[in-house]
Protein backbone atom coordinates (compact mmCIF):
# COMPACT_ATOMS: atom_id res chain seq x y z
CA UNK A 1 0.00 0.00 0.00
CA UNK A 2 1.57 3.24 -1.31
CA UNK A 3 1.48 6.69 0.76
CA UNK A 4 -1.70 8.38 -1.70
CA UNK A 5 -3.54 5.12 -1.39
CA UNK A 6 -2.70 5.22 2.61
CA UNK A 7 -3.78 9.08 2.81
CA UNK A 8 -7.05 8.41 0.63
CA UNK A 9 -8.05 5.90 3.30
CA UNK A 10 -6.94 8.21 5.71
CA UNK A 11 -9.18 11.23 4.95
CA UNK A 12 -12.02 8.50 4.21
CA UNK A 13 -11.74 6.81 7.77
CA UNK A 14 -11.05 11.35 8.94
CA UNK A 15 -14.25 12.42 7.53
CA UNK A 16 -16.54 9.17 8.36
CA UNK A 17 -15.76 9.87 11.99
CA UNK A 18 -16.10 13.65 11.91
CA UNK A 19 -19.64 13.16 10.41
CA UNK A 20 -20.34 10.39 13.21
CA UNK A 21 -19.30 12.78 15.53
CA UNK A 22 -20.70 16.34 14.40
CA UNK A 23 -24.09 14.24 13.92
CA UNK A 24 -24.25 13.23 17.37
CA UNK A 25 -23.53 16.74 18.59
CA UNK A 26 -25.94 17.83 16.18
CA UNK A 27 -29.12 15.48 17.15
CA UNK A 28 -28.17 15.94 20.96
CA UNK A 29 -28.54 19.88 20.08
CA UNK A 30 -32.02 19.69 18.32
CA UNK A 31 -33.96 17.64 20.12
CA UNK A 32 -34.02 19.53 23.39
CA UNK A 33 -34.27 22.37 21.08
CA UNK A 34 -37.39 20.86 19.41
CA UNK A 35 -38.72 19.89 23.22
CA UNK A 36 -38.27 23.52 24.43
CA UNK A 37 -39.89 24.96 21.64
CA UNK A 38 -42.77 22.69 21.36
CA UNK A 39 -43.29 23.31 25.64
CA UNK A 40 -42.51 27.23 25.45
CA UNK A 41 -43.54 28.03 21.59
CA UNK A 42 -43.23 31.76 22.56
CA UNK A 43 -39.48 31.51 22.97
CA UNK A 44 -38.53 29.83 19.84
CA UNK A 45 -36.81 32.27 18.43
CA UNK A 46 -34.50 32.68 21.42
CA UNK A 47 -34.27 28.97 21.31
CA UNK A 48 -33.64 28.75 17.37
CA UNK A 49 -30.66 31.70 17.81
CA UNK A 50 -28.71 29.67 19.88
CA UNK A 51 -29.24 26.61 18.69
CA UNK A 52 -27.93 27.49 15.50
CA UNK A 53 -24.64 29.34 16.86
CA UNK A 54 -23.87 25.95 18.93
CA UNK A 55 -25.08 24.20 15.89
CA UNK A 56 -22.41 26.29 13.75
CA UNK A 57 -19.92 25.71 16.28
CA UNK A 58 -20.33 22.28 16.37
CA UNK A 59 -19.83 21.93 12.29
CA UNK A 60 -16.69 24.47 12.55
CA UNK A 61 -14.99 20.92 13.99
CA UNK A 62 -16.49 18.82 11.24
CA UNK A 63 -15.34 21.48 8.85
CA UNK A 64 -11.87 21.14 9.93
CA UNK A 65 -12.16 17.63 9.56
CA UNK A 66 -13.28 18.33 6.20
CA UNK A 67 -10.07 21.03 5.31
CA UNK A 68 -7.73 18.46 7.00
CA UNK A 69 -9.37 15.15 4.39
CA UNK A 70 -9.31 17.46 1.08
CA UNK A 71 -5.77 18.70 2.03
CA UNK A 72 -5.11 14.82 2.59
CA UNK A 73 -6.18 14.18 -1.01
CA UNK A 74 -5.27 16.54 -3.22
CA UNK A 75 -1.79 17.19 -1.85
CA UNK A 76 -1.24 13.50 -2.02
CA UNK A 77 -3.39 12.47 -4.97
CA UNK B 1 -48.78 40.89 -18.48
CA UNK B 2 -46.61 38.32 -16.07
CA UNK B 3 -48.25 35.30 -18.44
CA UNK B 4 -47.38 37.26 -21.80
CA UNK B 5 -43.32 37.69 -20.55
CA UNK B 6 -43.71 33.80 -19.45
CA UNK B 7 -45.50 32.90 -22.71
CA UNK B 8 -42.52 34.97 -24.55
CA UNK B 9 -39.83 33.67 -22.37
CA UNK B 10 -40.68 29.77 -22.93
CA UNK B 11 -40.59 30.43 -27.20
CA UNK B 12 -37.22 32.06 -26.83
CA UNK B 13 -36.24 29.21 -24.69
CA UNK B 14 -37.55 26.96 -27.35
CA UNK B 15 -36.12 28.90 -29.93
CA UNK B 16 -32.63 28.31 -28.40
CA UNK B 17 -32.61 24.75 -28.35
CA UNK B 18 -33.43 24.67 -32.00
CA UNK B 19 -31.10 26.78 -32.68
CA UNK B 20 -28.63 25.01 -31.10
CA UNK B 21 -29.89 21.26 -31.76
CA UNK B 22 -28.79 21.53 -35.71
CA UNK B 23 -25.08 22.91 -34.84
CA UNK B 24 -24.92 20.25 -32.48
CA UNK B 25 -25.67 17.14 -34.76
CA UNK B 26 -23.42 19.21 -37.49
CA UNK B 27 -20.50 19.18 -34.58
CA UNK B 28 -21.30 15.32 -33.60
CA UNK B 29 -19.74 13.67 -37.14
CA UNK B 30 -16.40 15.97 -36.60
CA UNK B 31 -16.56 15.02 -33.06
CA UNK B 32 -16.21 11.42 -34.37
CA UNK B 33 -14.10 12.00 -37.12
CA UNK B 34 -11.56 13.43 -34.36
CA UNK B 35 -11.82 10.37 -32.15
CA UNK B 36 -11.02 8.17 -35.33
CA UNK B 37 -7.82 10.69 -35.75
CA UNK B 38 -6.53 10.03 -32.55
CA UNK B 39 -7.55 6.70 -32.39
CA UNK B 40 -4.95 5.88 -35.78
CA UNK B 41 -2.69 8.86 -34.10
CA UNK B 42 -2.66 6.68 -31.11
CA UNK B 43 -1.76 3.46 -33.02
CA UNK B 44 1.00 5.58 -35.09
CA UNK B 45 2.65 6.20 -31.87
CA UNK B 46 2.12 2.97 -30.23
CA UNK B 47 2.96 3.31 -26.43
CA UNK B 48 3.56 6.87 -26.10
CA UNK B 49 -0.35 7.30 -27.44
CA UNK B 50 -1.55 4.78 -24.17
CA UNK B 51 0.42 6.75 -22.33
CA UNK B 52 -0.69 9.82 -23.06
CA UNK B 53 -4.62 8.42 -22.96
CA UNK B 54 -4.51 6.73 -19.57
CA UNK B 55 -2.28 8.67 -17.34
CA UNK B 56 -2.46 11.89 -18.10
CA UNK B 57 -6.06 12.68 -19.40
CA UNK B 58 -6.30 14.79 -16.65
CA UNK B 59 -9.92 13.27 -15.82
CA UNK B 60 -11.23 14.68 -12.69
CA UNK B 61 -13.96 12.64 -12.66
CA UNK B 62 -16.85 13.00 -10.55
CA UNK B 63 -15.53 16.21 -9.12
CA UNK B 64 -15.21 18.30 -12.39
CA UNK B 65 -19.49 18.58 -12.28
CA UNK B 66 -18.33 21.16 -9.26
CA UNK B 67 -14.76 21.96 -10.32
CA UNK B 68 -14.15 25.17 -12.14
CA UNK B 69 -12.78 25.23 -15.46
CA UNK B 70 -12.58 27.39 -18.89
CA UNK B 71 -15.65 25.99 -20.02
CA UNK B 72 -19.63 25.95 -20.36
CA UNK B 73 -20.88 22.79 -20.37
CA UNK B 74 -24.04 21.95 -22.75
CA UNK B 75 -23.02 18.50 -23.29
CA UNK B 76 -25.18 17.00 -25.37
CA UNK B 77 -24.70 19.76 -27.54
CA UNK B 78 -21.36 20.47 -26.85
CA UNK B 79 -19.01 22.89 -25.15
CA UNK B 80 -18.69 26.53 -25.31
CA UNK B 81 -15.07 27.62 -24.73
CA UNK B 82 -13.98 30.62 -22.52
CA UNK B 83 -11.61 33.10 -23.28
CA UNK B 84 -7.97 33.26 -21.62
CA UNK B 85 -6.36 35.76 -20.68
CA UNK B 86 -2.84 35.30 -19.41
CA UNK B 87 -0.44 38.58 -17.62
CA UNK B 88 2.78 36.84 -18.41
CA UNK B 89 6.81 37.26 -17.31
CA UNK B 90 8.09 37.48 -21.40
CA UNK B 91 11.21 36.31 -22.21
CA UNK B 92 13.05 39.81 -22.20
CA UNK B 93 12.00 40.27 -18.91
CA UNK B 94 9.32 42.96 -19.46
CA UNK B 95 5.65 41.74 -18.44
CA UNK B 96 2.93 40.74 -21.37
CA UNK B 97 -0.59 40.64 -21.78
CA UNK B 98 -2.21 37.89 -23.90
CA UNK B 99 -5.42 37.29 -24.98
CA UNK B 100 -7.28 34.22 -26.67
CA UNK B 101 -10.52 33.41 -27.64
CA UNK B 102 -10.38 29.76 -26.02
CA UNK B 103 -7.88 27.24 -24.64
CA UNK B 104 -8.06 25.42 -28.26
CA UNK B 105 -7.09 28.99 -30.05
CA UNK B 106 -4.08 29.15 -27.23
CA UNK B 107 -2.62 25.94 -27.57
CA UNK B 108 -2.79 26.61 -31.28
CA UNK B 109 -0.87 29.49 -31.13
CA UNK B 110 1.94 27.47 -29.91
CA UNK B 111 2.84 30.00 -27.58
CA UNK B 112 1.08 27.99 -24.78
CA UNK B 113 1.40 24.10 -24.05
CA UNK B 114 -0.29 21.79 -21.01
CA UNK B 115 1.34 20.80 -17.89
CA UNK B 116 2.38 18.03 -17.16
CA UNK B 117 0.14 16.59 -14.21
CA UNK B 118 2.50 14.88 -12.13
CA UNK B 119 5.35 16.73 -12.39
CA UNK B 120 6.09 20.33 -11.36
CA UNK B 121 7.46 22.39 -14.27
CA UNK B 122 7.72 19.62 -16.95
CA UNK B 123 5.19 20.00 -19.81
CA UNK B 124 3.71 17.32 -22.24
CA UNK B 125 5.08 17.22 -25.47
CA UNK B 126 3.54 17.95 -28.74
CA UNK B 127 1.93 14.89 -29.83
CA UNK B 128 0.61 14.55 -26.27
CA UNK B 129 -0.60 18.27 -26.71
CA UNK B 130 -2.03 17.19 -30.37
CA UNK B 131 -3.83 14.23 -28.61
CA UNK B 132 -5.18 16.08 -26.61
CA UNK B 133 -6.48 18.64 -28.74
CA UNK B 134 -8.05 15.93 -30.64
CA UNK B 135 -9.79 13.97 -28.17
CA UNK B 136 -12.95 14.01 -28.29
CA UNK B 137 -13.88 14.61 -24.42
CA UNK B 138 -11.87 17.86 -24.52
CA UNK B 139 -9.12 16.59 -22.91
CA UNK B 140 -7.35 19.66 -22.87
CA UNK B 141 -9.34 22.08 -21.11
CA UNK B 142 -8.60 19.79 -17.80
CA UNK B 143 -4.85 20.65 -17.71
CA UNK B 144 -3.01 23.91 -16.06
CA UNK B 145 -1.54 25.82 -19.04
CA UNK B 146 1.93 26.89 -19.43
CA UNK B 147 4.06 28.87 -21.43
CA UNK B 148 5.52 26.86 -24.26
CA UNK B 149 9.23 27.94 -24.75
CA UNK B 150 10.74 31.12 -22.87
CA UNK B 151 8.45 33.47 -19.83
CA UNK B 152 6.02 32.53 -17.94
CA UNK B 153 2.45 33.14 -16.74
CA UNK B 154 2.09 35.70 -14.07
CA UNK B 155 -1.17 35.95 -13.49
CA UNK B 156 -4.10 33.66 -15.04
CA UNK B 157 -6.95 36.47 -15.88
CA UNK B 158 -8.88 33.61 -17.39
CA UNK B 159 -12.51 34.05 -17.25
CA UNK B 160 -13.82 30.69 -15.60
CA UNK B 161 -16.89 28.85 -15.81
CA UNK B 162 -17.48 30.00 -11.68
CA UNK B 163 -17.11 33.72 -12.80
CA UNK B 164 -19.62 33.48 -15.47
CA UNK B 165 -22.06 32.30 -12.61
CA UNK B 166 -20.85 34.50 -10.24
CA UNK B 167 -21.82 37.72 -12.89
CA UNK B 168 -25.03 35.89 -14.16
CA UNK B 169 -25.74 35.81 -10.23
CA UNK B 170 -25.31 39.18 -10.00
CA UNK B 171 -27.33 40.31 -13.03
CA UNK B 172 -29.81 38.25 -12.06
CA UNK B 173 -29.82 39.79 -8.56
CA UNK B 174 -30.04 43.17 -9.44
CA UNK B 175 -32.56 42.61 -12.55
CA UNK B 176 -35.15 41.33 -9.89
CA UNK B 177 -34.59 43.84 -7.31
CA UNK B 178 -34.35 46.79 -9.00
CA UNK B 179 -37.60 45.78 -10.09
CA UNK B 180 -39.18 45.06 -7.12
CA UNK B 181 -37.64 48.21 -5.78
CA UNK B 182 -39.38 50.43 -8.61
CA UNK B 183 -42.50 48.85 -7.32
CA UNK B 184 -42.28 49.67 -3.64
CA UNK B 185 -40.83 53.17 -4.96
CA UNK B 186 -44.42 53.48 -6.85
CA UNK B 187 -46.07 53.24 -3.83
CA UNK B 188 -47.30 49.20 -5.13
CA UNK B 189 -46.74 47.00 -1.36
CA UNK B 190 -46.96 50.28 0.38
CA UNK B 191 -50.06 51.56 0.01
CA UNK B 192 -51.85 48.54 -1.18
CA UNK B 193 -50.73 45.10 -1.17
CA UNK B 194 -48.02 43.60 -3.24
CA UNK B 195 -49.02 41.94 -6.36
CA UNK B 196 -47.12 39.08 -8.44
CA UNK B 197 -45.17 36.05 -7.25
CA UNK B 198 -42.09 37.41 -7.19
CA UNK B 199 -43.18 40.39 -5.25
CA UNK B 200 -45.01 38.48 -2.57
CA UNK B 201 -41.66 35.76 -2.29
CA UNK B 202 -39.19 38.82 -1.83
CA UNK B 203 -41.16 40.59 0.86
CA UNK B 204 -41.84 37.13 3.12
CA UNK B 205 -38.16 36.99 3.02
CA UNK B 206 -37.04 40.57 3.76
CA UNK B 207 -39.57 40.91 6.47
CA UNK B 208 -38.61 37.44 7.64
CA UNK B 209 -34.78 38.72 7.24
CA UNK B 210 -35.90 42.35 9.26
CA UNK B 211 -37.80 40.27 12.13
CA UNK B 212 -36.21 37.40 12.74
CA UNK B 213 -32.75 37.90 11.93
CA UNK B 214 -30.98 41.61 12.05
CA UNK B 215 -33.71 42.98 14.49
CA UNK B 216 -32.79 40.03 17.29
CA UNK B 217 -28.96 39.91 16.36
CA UNK B 218 -28.22 43.49 15.69
CA UNK B 219 -30.48 45.23 18.10
CA UNK B 220 -31.36 49.06 17.01
CA UNK B 221 -28.76 49.65 15.09
CA UNK B 222 -30.14 46.85 12.43
CA UNK B 223 -30.70 49.38 9.75
CA UNK B 224 -27.37 50.20 8.96
CA UNK B 225 -26.18 46.14 8.53
CA UNK B 226 -29.63 45.30 6.63
CA UNK B 227 -28.71 46.15 3.20
CA UNK B 228 -25.81 44.06 3.43
CA UNK B 229 -27.52 41.34 4.57
CA UNK B 230 -30.09 41.30 1.99
CA UNK B 231 -27.87 41.49 -0.55
CA UNK B 232 -25.43 38.92 1.00
CA UNK B 233 -28.96 36.35 1.06
CA UNK B 234 -30.28 37.06 -2.05
CA UNK B 235 -26.99 36.38 -3.51
CA UNK B 236 -26.34 33.36 -1.96
CA UNK B 237 -29.90 32.07 -2.55
CA UNK B 238 -29.76 32.98 -6.22
CA UNK B 239 -26.01 31.63 -6.74
CA UNK B 240 -27.65 28.41 -4.97
CA UNK B 241 -30.67 28.06 -6.95
CA UNK B 242 -28.78 29.04 -10.55
CA UNK B 243 -26.74 25.35 -9.82
CA UNK B 244 -29.78 23.80 -9.53
CA UNK B 245 -30.73 24.41 -13.02
CA UNK B 246 -30.26 21.97 -16.20
CA UNK B 247 -26.67 22.87 -17.26
CA UNK B 248 -26.19 25.08 -14.26
CA UNK B 249 -23.32 26.30 -12.60
CA UNK B 250 -22.84 26.69 -8.50
CA UNK B 251 -21.04 29.84 -8.24
CA UNK B 252 -21.17 29.18 -4.33
CA UNK B 253 -19.62 25.56 -4.78
CA UNK B 254 -16.37 27.58 -5.41
CA UNK B 255 -14.28 28.38 -2.19
CA UNK B 256 -13.10 31.60 -3.52
CA UNK B 257 -16.40 33.04 -4.20
CA UNK B 258 -17.66 31.74 -0.43
CA UNK B 259 -14.26 32.96 1.40
CA UNK B 260 -15.24 36.51 -0.44
CA UNK B 261 -18.81 36.96 1.05
CA UNK B 262 -16.81 35.73 4.74
CA UNK B 263 -14.10 38.29 3.93
CA UNK B 264 -16.86 41.07 3.67
CA UNK B 265 -18.45 39.61 6.71
CA UNK B 266 -15.21 39.32 8.62
CA UNK B 267 -13.90 43.13 7.48
CA UNK B 268 -17.53 44.50 8.22
CA UNK B 269 -17.35 42.68 11.99
CA UNK B 270 -13.94 43.96 12.46
CA UNK B 271 -14.38 47.61 11.24
CA UNK B 272 -17.63 48.09 13.33
CA UNK B 273 -16.43 46.43 16.33
CA UNK B 274 -16.72 49.21 19.52
CA UNK B 275 -13.72 50.00 21.72
CA UNK B 276 -15.67 47.32 24.54
CA UNK B 277 -15.54 44.39 21.60
CA UNK B 278 -11.67 45.00 21.04
CA UNK B 279 -11.21 45.42 24.91
CA UNK B 280 -12.72 42.19 25.57
CA UNK B 281 -11.06 40.73 22.88
CA UNK B 282 -7.57 41.56 24.14
CA UNK B 283 -7.76 42.29 26.92
CA UNK B 284 -10.86 40.03 28.77
CA UNK B 285 -11.79 42.01 31.96
CA UNK B 286 -12.77 39.82 35.05
CA UNK B 287 -10.34 37.07 34.00
CA UNK B 288 -7.25 35.96 35.85
CA UNK B 289 -3.69 37.30 34.76
CA UNK B 290 -2.51 33.73 34.35
CA UNK B 291 -5.02 32.84 32.03
CA UNK B 292 -4.80 35.61 29.72
CA UNK B 293 -2.07 34.23 27.82
CA UNK B 294 -3.75 31.53 26.89
CA UNK B 295 -7.02 32.98 26.29
CA UNK B 296 -6.40 36.19 24.21
CA UNK B 297 -4.56 34.15 21.34
CA UNK B 298 -7.49 31.90 21.47
CA UNK B 299 -9.81 34.69 21.44
CA UNK B 300 -7.54 36.25 18.31
CA UNK B 301 -7.49 33.00 16.69
CA UNK B 302 -11.41 32.41 17.05
CA UNK B 303 -11.36 36.56 14.74
CA UNK B 304 -10.10 34.65 12.14
CA UNK B 305 -11.80 30.88 12.50
CA UNK B 306 -15.65 32.29 12.32
CA UNK B 307 -15.06 33.71 8.49
CA UNK B 308 -13.51 30.88 8.24
CA UNK B 309 -15.62 28.52 9.00
CA UNK B 310 -18.43 30.39 7.32
CA UNK B 311 -16.61 30.41 4.23
CA UNK B 312 -16.30 26.61 4.21
CA UNK B 313 -19.54 25.60 5.14
CA UNK B 314 -21.18 27.27 2.46
CA UNK B 315 -18.54 25.78 0.02
CA UNK B 316 -18.80 22.34 1.36
CA UNK B 317 -22.48 22.14 1.76
CA UNK B 318 -22.92 23.57 -1.95
CA UNK B 319 -19.98 21.03 -3.22
CA UNK B 320 -20.83 17.98 -1.73
CA UNK B 321 -24.31 18.27 -2.97
CA UNK B 322 -23.54 18.02 -6.21
CA UNK B 323 -20.92 15.42 -6.18
CA UNK B 324 -23.79 13.39 -4.33
CA UNK B 325 -26.54 14.18 -6.88
CA UNK B 326 -23.69 13.21 -9.68
CA UNK B 327 -22.51 10.31 -7.85
CA UNK B 328 -25.97 9.05 -7.47
CA UNK B 329 -27.02 9.32 -11.36
CA UNK B 330 -23.04 7.70 -11.94
CA UNK B 331 -24.54 4.39 -9.80
CA UNK B 332 -26.41 3.57 -13.67
CA UNK B 333 -23.33 4.12 -15.14
CA UNK B 334 -21.13 2.32 -12.92
CA UNK B 335 -23.77 -0.89 -12.45
CA UNK B 336 -23.65 -0.87 -16.59
CA UNK B 337 -20.01 -1.09 -17.10
CA UNK B 338 -19.80 -4.05 -14.37
CA UNK B 339 -22.90 -6.23 -14.48
CA UNK B 340 -23.77 -5.35 -17.87
CA UNK B 341 -26.79 -3.61 -19.60
CA UNK B 342 -29.57 -5.28 -17.87
CA UNK B 343 -28.18 -4.79 -13.86
CA UNK B 344 -27.46 -1.29 -14.96
CA UNK B 345 -31.09 -0.82 -16.24
CA UNK B 346 -32.82 -2.27 -13.17
CA UNK B 347 -30.55 0.38 -11.46
CA UNK B 348 -32.30 3.20 -12.46
CA UNK B 349 -35.14 2.33 -9.76
CA UNK B 350 -33.12 2.93 -7.16
CA UNK B 351 -31.15 5.58 -8.71
CA UNK B 352 -33.18 7.95 -9.96
CA UNK B 353 -35.89 8.06 -7.13
CA UNK B 354 -32.53 8.68 -4.65
CA UNK B 355 -31.38 11.47 -7.21
CA UNK B 356 -35.03 13.61 -6.90
CA UNK B 357 -34.90 13.12 -2.98
CA UNK B 358 -31.64 14.56 -3.06
CA UNK B 359 -32.52 16.83 -5.64
CA UNK B 360 -35.00 17.56 -3.00
CA UNK B 361 -33.01 18.38 -0.02
CA UNK B 362 -30.83 20.22 -2.21
CA UNK B 363 -33.65 22.59 -3.31
CA UNK B 364 -33.91 22.89 1.05
CA UNK B 365 -30.04 23.42 1.36
CA UNK B 366 -29.95 25.94 -0.98
CA UNK B 367 -32.00 27.90 1.17
CA UNK B 368 -31.06 27.05 4.86
CA UNK B 369 -27.67 27.59 3.77
CA UNK B 370 -28.17 31.38 2.40
CA UNK B 371 -30.08 31.66 5.95
CA UNK B 372 -27.24 30.41 8.06
CA UNK B 373 -24.47 32.62 6.61
CA UNK B 374 -26.37 35.65 6.67
CA UNK B 375 -27.92 34.92 10.37
CA UNK B 376 -24.39 33.93 11.22
CA UNK B 377 -23.02 36.56 9.67
CA UNK B 378 -25.40 38.91 11.46
CA UNK B 379 -24.46 37.35 15.33
CA UNK B 380 -20.94 37.85 14.47
CA UNK B 381 -21.71 42.06 13.32
CA UNK B 382 -23.87 41.87 16.61
CA UNK B 383 -21.63 40.50 19.24
CA UNK B 384 -19.23 43.09 17.93
CA UNK B 385 -21.57 45.95 18.24
CA UNK B 386 -22.40 45.03 21.51
CA UNK B 387 -22.62 47.70 24.21
CA UNK B 388 -21.46 45.46 27.13
CA UNK B 389 -22.63 47.59 30.32
CA UNK B 390 -22.14 44.78 32.90
CA UNK B 391 -23.61 46.41 35.87
CA UNK B 392 -26.47 47.31 32.80
CA UNK B 393 -26.85 43.77 32.52
CA UNK B 394 -26.90 42.09 35.91
CA UNK B 395 -30.15 44.35 36.51
CA UNK B 396 -31.28 43.12 32.96
CA UNK B 397 -30.98 40.06 34.25
CA UNK B 398 -32.80 39.94 37.58
CA UNK B 399 -35.75 41.64 35.67
CA UNK B 400 -35.68 39.44 33.65
CA UNK B 401 -35.77 36.68 35.69
CA UNK B 402 -39.03 38.34 37.56
CA UNK B 403 -40.45 39.02 34.20
CA UNK B 404 -39.69 35.78 33.38
CA UNK B 405 -41.93 34.35 36.24
CA UNK B 406 -45.30 33.27 34.49
CA UNK B 407 -43.54 30.69 31.91
CA UNK B 408 -42.26 29.15 35.07
CA UNK B 409 -46.29 29.08 36.41
CA UNK B 410 -47.19 27.23 33.09
CA UNK B 411 -44.58 24.55 33.79
CA UNK B 412 -45.56 24.31 37.38
CA UNK B 413 -49.31 24.13 36.12
CA UNK B 414 -47.97 21.10 33.62
CA UNK B 415 -46.12 19.42 36.23
CA UNK B 416 -49.49 20.10 38.91
CA UNK B 417 -51.53 18.32 35.84
CA UNK B 418 -48.84 15.48 35.57
CA UNK B 419 -49.10 14.70 39.39
CA UNK B 420 -52.86 14.14 39.02
CA UNK B 421 -52.99 12.25 35.94
CA UNK B 422 -50.21 9.49 37.71
CA UNK B 423 -52.33 8.45 40.34
CA UNK B 424 -55.92 8.64 39.06
CA UNK B 425 -54.44 6.59 36.05
CA UNK B 426 -57.28 8.48 33.78
CA UNK B 427 -58.09 12.46 32.72
CA UNK B 428 -59.42 13.87 35.40
CA UNK B 429 -60.82 16.61 32.86
CA UNK B 430 -63.34 14.70 30.97
CA UNK B 431 -65.20 17.06 28.43
CA UNK B 432 -63.28 19.03 26.80
CA UNK B 433 -59.80 18.41 26.94
CA UNK B 434 -58.91 19.98 23.93
CA UNK B 435 -58.91 23.29 25.59
CA UNK B 436 -55.81 23.08 27.96
CA UNK B 437 -56.27 26.32 29.59
CA UNK B 438 -60.01 25.20 30.99
CA UNK B 439 -58.55 21.63 31.39
CA UNK B 440 -55.90 23.44 34.16
CA UNK B 441 -58.52 24.84 36.07
CA UNK B 442 -61.16 21.50 36.65
CA UNK B 443 -57.89 20.29 37.12
CA UNK B 444 -57.27 22.47 39.98
CA UNK B 445 -60.48 21.80 41.76
CA UNK B 446 -59.90 18.55 43.28
CA UNK B 447 -56.42 19.30 44.87
CA UNK B 448 -58.17 22.11 46.59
Amino acid sequence: MNAAALAYLGAGIGIAGAALGAGIGIGNLAAPAMEGTARQPEAANDIRTSMIISAALIEGVAIIAEIVAILLVFTTG
Amino acid sequence: MTTLLRRSLAVLAAGLVLAVAPAAAQSAPDSESAQQHSNAQQSSHGGEGDHAEEENTGNPGAVSHSADGNYLNFEPFGIVELPRLFLTNTAGGGIGFEAFGSSKAALKSGEYTLAHPDSAGASLTDTQVQDALASSHHDYLYFTMQKAGAGSILVDFSITRHLVAVFATALLLVILALGVARRYKRGLGREEAPRGTWQNMVEVMIVFMRDEVAKPALGRHYKSYLPYLLTVFFFILIGNLLGLLPWGITATSNIMVTGTLALFTFLITQFSGTAEYWKHTLNPPGVPWFVKPFLVPAEIIGLFTKPLALAFRLFGNMMSGHIVLISMIGLIFIFTAQFGVGIGTGSIIVSVPLTIFMYGIKLAVSFIQAYIFVILSALFIGLAIEEHEDQHDEVDETEAVEAGSRPHDDIDGFMDRSEHFGPQGKRMVSGDGETAPAGQTAISQPAG
